[in-house]
């Protein structure tokens, strides 16, 4: 499957990749680049289609510290309830050599009952966790004998956008069927074999990006990238108790929408081109880190670059009250969630749709057909109400 | 009793009425602590008219250290084990006291003792060794047993796993299953060892599960000892005795290993 190779790494030619840098340096401004972790990079595949987040992003803007200065300040970051459950829920699948996920991988993927050998990455020091991460996974893809099964505590690195970004997975399985399973432990419950599909493809976003990253690995070090499997095993809690149960995940999807996210950030230049040179998000923060650049200033640099707002940006975009309220003043489609978005291509606000439904306003080229449908739809209704 | 009784009425009518006026006066610090003086007397007042006394939880009579009961669990374990597990065993067994945040410190309180005066007790509480020869994180191993015990290779986890099940299920069928404390552990053991349980509710049979757990260990025994062997050989040749017991820096270990 060539398509499933890595195109996000290929260089760009020198002097318009310095540019490309140079423009987004300008972008973020004073401050340092902010790094992204797992969960930035998963939200980035969440929306592929905003060149706002995808510029924001590419610079190293610290979208947080955006929004609150715009007066949009998003209710993030995880409830230390929420956190707690977590790492009892984690440190309990890993319990006794990883006792339940031993269990779980032997009974759900069929793993041979003499493969436990069990490597705590984090034994080396954190300094050193890369290197010896790399090491490891190494010798177990080259086949040596003496290769690991489970891979506790690893670091793994990915480009992003020219800078590197390290990567925690839960824990790296090996030696089902010779190939590399990421294990991501979540703790929201899997009832009766049903779980929160917005909580699962959350998991599985970020579960793509260490896919992602183990096989850009591999590749560096001269194996078949293939062999880190897109299937990653999910480990959450079963129905009302704390019993740990693994379900396969199937993350090709994610991974496309990742590989091709990550690509779009490299050719950042394109997006760059279409915002007028002299641009900039910066917040132009004092000596004690307060911003001082008047608001009014800042929300029109980024209205400059076209946001893509969904609903769904709510959970994953610092921006995202910022964005809403954008949309809500233009009265766009987009509040209405992304179905209604889609089927009401070519239709840009809620107040051209009900003028096309009730026939005030004629049809544009290329409007007929939704046209048509949307006075179908307001005639359906009349008659229902009357 | 009919005084007190009426004391504590006319208590709770006044106390009623300065709740009513901090409210009225928008003093809700003054109300809250009103509101639960009231709470203390209605649960008197409950308490004497129904003739009982308030319960006083009696705390078991602690006779034994911390120290000493994760020694009695360890030595009951017979292999490195995670705090977690030598609670619910101490717990299980011993009718213990001890709670895992209270084996945090543990180790470094030993090896302080052992630093100021070097083999001053019978046994310290010291950690496992990884194969960098530092302290494994969150292990617990006695400075009693051979150091091939106390090392830990790729794959000593699980076999320290296994030979605790065992441990836990021959003691549970020598001193009989006792409360449910020590067949709940069990359980917990039991379902992640392949033909440990019949697939059945019902509580597993101590011998079935040490025969399930002794299966699966002769599997890896053989690559085990024999990693355990090497690592317990490097140890002795390069650590001295404090880190022995206790475990090296880890950077020192590998700009030794580097240097040579």
């Amino acid at each position: 499957m060539p398509s499933e190779r890595l195109e996000a790494g290929r260089p760009a030619p020198r002097g318009e990749a310095m540019s490309t840098q140079h423009r987004l340096d300008a972008l973020r401004g004073t401050t340092p680049p902010r790094p992204h972790d797992a969960r930035a990079i998963a939200a980035l595949a969440a929306n592929p289609g905003c060149s706002r987040r995808a510029l924001m992003d590419g610079a190293g803007v610290d979208k947080d510290a955006a929004a609150r200065h715009l007066g949009f300040p998003a209710p993030f970051g995880q409830s230390p309830f929420a956190i707690t459950r977590g790492n009892v829920f984690e440190a309990l699948v890993k319990a006794d050599g990883c006792a339940e996920l031993l269990r779980m991988l032997r009974e759900a993927l069929g793993l041979p009952v003499a493969e436990v050998a069990y490597h705590d990455v984090e034994n080396v020091g954190a300094h050193l966790r890369h290197a010896h991460t790399r090491a490891l996974i190494d010798r177990a893809a080259t086949g040596g004998q003496d290769a690991g099964t489970l891979y506790d505590h690893p670091l793994l690195t990915l480009e992003i956008a020219g800078h590197t970004a390290y990567l925690e997975p839960d824990v790296v399985a090996f030696q089902l069927g010779g190939r590399f399973h990421i294990v991501e432990i979540k703790s929201f419950a899997v009832i009766d074999g049903q779980a929160d599909p917005a909580a699962v493809a959350a998991a599985a976003r970020q579960a793509a990006v260490y896919v992602l990253a183990l096989r850009t690995l591999l590749e560096e070090l001269g194996h078949d990238p293939l062999q880190v499997s897109h299937d990653v095993v999910l480990v959450c809690p079963e129905n009302f108790a704390n019993r740990p149960v693994a379900t396969l995940v199937d993350v090709r999807r994610q991974l496309a929408v990742l590989r091709r996210q990550l690509t779009r950030m490299t050719s950042l230049d394109r997006l760059l081109a279409a915002l007028p040179e002299d641009v900039t998000f910066d917040l132009r923060p004092d000596e004690d880190g307060r911003p001082t650049r008047p608001v009014a200033e800042l929300a029109d640099a980024l209205r400059g670059a076209t946001a893509r707002y969904a609903p769904d940006c709510l959970s994953t975009c610092d921006l995202c009250f910022f964005c809403r309220d954008e949309a809500r003043q233009e009265g766009a489609c987009d509040l209405l969630g992304r179905q209604v978005r889609d089927e009401l291509g070519g239709v840009a606000s809620v107040a051209e749709a009900l003028g096309l439904a009730d026939g005030t306003r004629d049809p544009a080229v290329g409007q007929e057909e939704i046209a048509r449908l949307l006075r179908n739809a307001e005639r359906l209704r009349r008659e229902c109400l009357t | 009793m009919s005084d007190r009784l009426d004391d504590l009425e006319r208590r709770i009518d006044e106390l009623r009425a300065g709740v009513r006026k901090a409210m009225r006066h928008r003093d809700p610090a003054t109300a809250r602590t009103l509101r639960a003086e009231l709470r203390s007397a209605e649960r008197a007042w409950d308490a004497l008219v129904s003739g009982e006394q308030p319960e006083v939880k009696a705390e078991p009579p602690r006779l034994v250290t911390v120290r000493e009961q994760v020694h009695q669990g360890l030595r009951l374990l017979g292999a490195a084990a995670q705090p977690r597990l030598i609670v619910a065993v101490s717990d299980a067994f011993f009718g213990g006291t001890i709670r895992s945040a209270q084996l945090t410190s543990l180790r470094r309180d030993e090896e302080r003792s052992f630093r100021s005066s070097p083999h001053g007790r019978p046994y310290y509480l010291c950690a496992a060794l990884t194969d960098r020869l530092s302290a494994a994180r969150g292990l617990l191993t006695l400075s009693t047993w051979p150091l091939e015990r106390r090392v830990v290779g790729p794959l000593s986890p699980r076999v320290d796993f296994l030979t605790c099940a065992i441990a836990v299920a021959e003691h549970g069928e020598e001193h009989g299953a006792g409360d449910g404390r020590a067949a709940r552990l069990l359980v917990r053991m039991a379902r992640n060892i392949p033909g440990a349980t019949d697939g059945t509710f019902g509580p597993p049979v101590p011998g079935q599960v040490a025969a399930a757990a002794r299966a699966e260990l002769r599997v890896h025994a053989e690559r085990d000892t024999r990693d355990r062997a090497e690592l317990a050989e490097r140890a002795t040749a390069q650590l001295g005795d404090t880190a022995r017991l206790f475990g090296a820096a880890t950077l020192m270990t590998i700009k030794k290993e580097n240097a040579k």
